[in-house]
């Protein structure tokens, strides 16, 4: 099964209709918030991905977490994507990537920063989004984030939580 | 009507859990909340009962445990201690009033029988699952945004619950990129 068909089968599992659905009459300031939730998912998929090639974490667990990222970020594109927004751009790379990659505890610190961030984000999404259909298939994915930063703080050696 | 205790399989436990979370909604009388209808204050009571049942079920589950299993069975505990906290001050600011808390003893004789640590820590993740779960379900029905949040965050603090039980019973914290709870 192709992973667009893997990540869309479900976000339908989430909600009736998932992404596709929702997003279809999703207001414009639903978008910018969708945009930003996307940015930041992206910029985390870039960040396990360069981790597992310079080998400052995990390998499985940074090839698991990128590939999660890079699922949550195409549920993201298809809710924008049928609100007619196809082509998103190409988020700028996060200029801190490169002293994160340094060594494995500060790509920890800095993966978990992001995560926190990512959450909060999904939070504020939660209680802003004026298209209510959006906010299953979104706390499926912040949920997901949560256990992602459970899952640094361990490669890390720290508490859990 | 209770389920008879008999040792727990991951059946047994999602069907422990089932009973014991309907039994929350469900049997337990329906505290009359004062706030008006559709404030939120009914749903908020109901995720209270779940949380109230996950308090009962780390108290049940911490005698069968030991070493890092039981300081983070503890910690749980008082975090689902803090949500019901939350949702307690988000009922009486709707104007309602919180649904309360069952003895230990009523919780007990809902539970599947739990013979060990690994036991607990099943039974626990089913909890959190079922939790998540309510809380993706409640999002759209809440009406406003501030319980929304509220709800949110609880949520995810469920899903980090959920990865660290998962790392206590020697698996990947975050298994899959959607975490949807069970039904």
């Amino acid at each position: 099964m192709s992973p667009t068909r893997r990540t869309l089968l479900l976000a339908a599992a989430v909600a009736p209709g998932g992404f596709a659905t929702a997003a279809a009459a999703a207001p414009r300031s639903d978008v910018a918030v969708l945009e930003r939730l996307l940015r930041l998912e992206r910029r985390l998929e870039a960040a396990y991905g360069a981790a597992a090639r310079r080998g400052v974490l995990d390998d499985g667990l940074a090839i698991s977490l990128r590939d999660q990222e890079r699922e949550h970020a195409r549920g993201l594109e298809q809710a924008l994507a049928d609100h007619g927004l196809a082509e998103p751009g190409v988020p700028r790379p996060d200029p801190r990537l490169d002293g994160a990659l340094r060594g494995r505890t500060a790509f920890g610190r800095y993966a978990l920063a992001l995560e926190g961030r990512l959450v909060r984000a999904y939070v504020d999404a939660e209680a802003g989004l004026r298209d209510t259909r959006l906010l299953r298939p979104l706390g499926a994915i912040m949920a997901s984030d949560a256990q992602h930063a459970v899952a640094v703080r361990q490669s890390l050696g720290e508490p859990l939580l | 009507m209770h389920p008879v205790p008999g040792p727990i399989t991951r059946r047994g436990a999602v069907g422990g859990a089932a009973v014991l979370l309907a039994s929350c909604g469900s049997d337990d009388p329906r505290p009359p909340t004062g706030a008006r209808a559709g404030s939120g204050a009914g749903l908020l009571n109901s995720l209270l009962a779940l949380e109230h049942t996950a308090v009962a079920a780390y108290g049940a589950g911490a005698r069968l445990l030991r070493g890092q299993a039981l300081r983070y069975a503890r910690q749980i505990e008082e975090r689902e201690r803090g949500h019901v906290r939350r949702l307690e001050q988000l009922i009486r600011g709707l104007g309602g009033t919180a649904a309360r808390s069952r003895t230990p003893d009523e919780y007990a004789r809902s539970f599947p029988r739990l013979r060990n640590g690994d036991d607990a820590l099943r039974f626990a993740e089913d909890l959190e699952e079922r939790l998540v779960r309510a809380y993706l379900q409640a999002l759209p029905k809440l009406p406003e945004p501030e319980l929304r949040r509220a709800a949110a965050e609880i949520c995810a603090d469920e899903g980090a619950h959920l990865a660290a039980l998962h790392v206590m019973r020697g698996r990947p914290a975050a298994p899959q990129p959607f975490v949807t709870g069970t039904l």
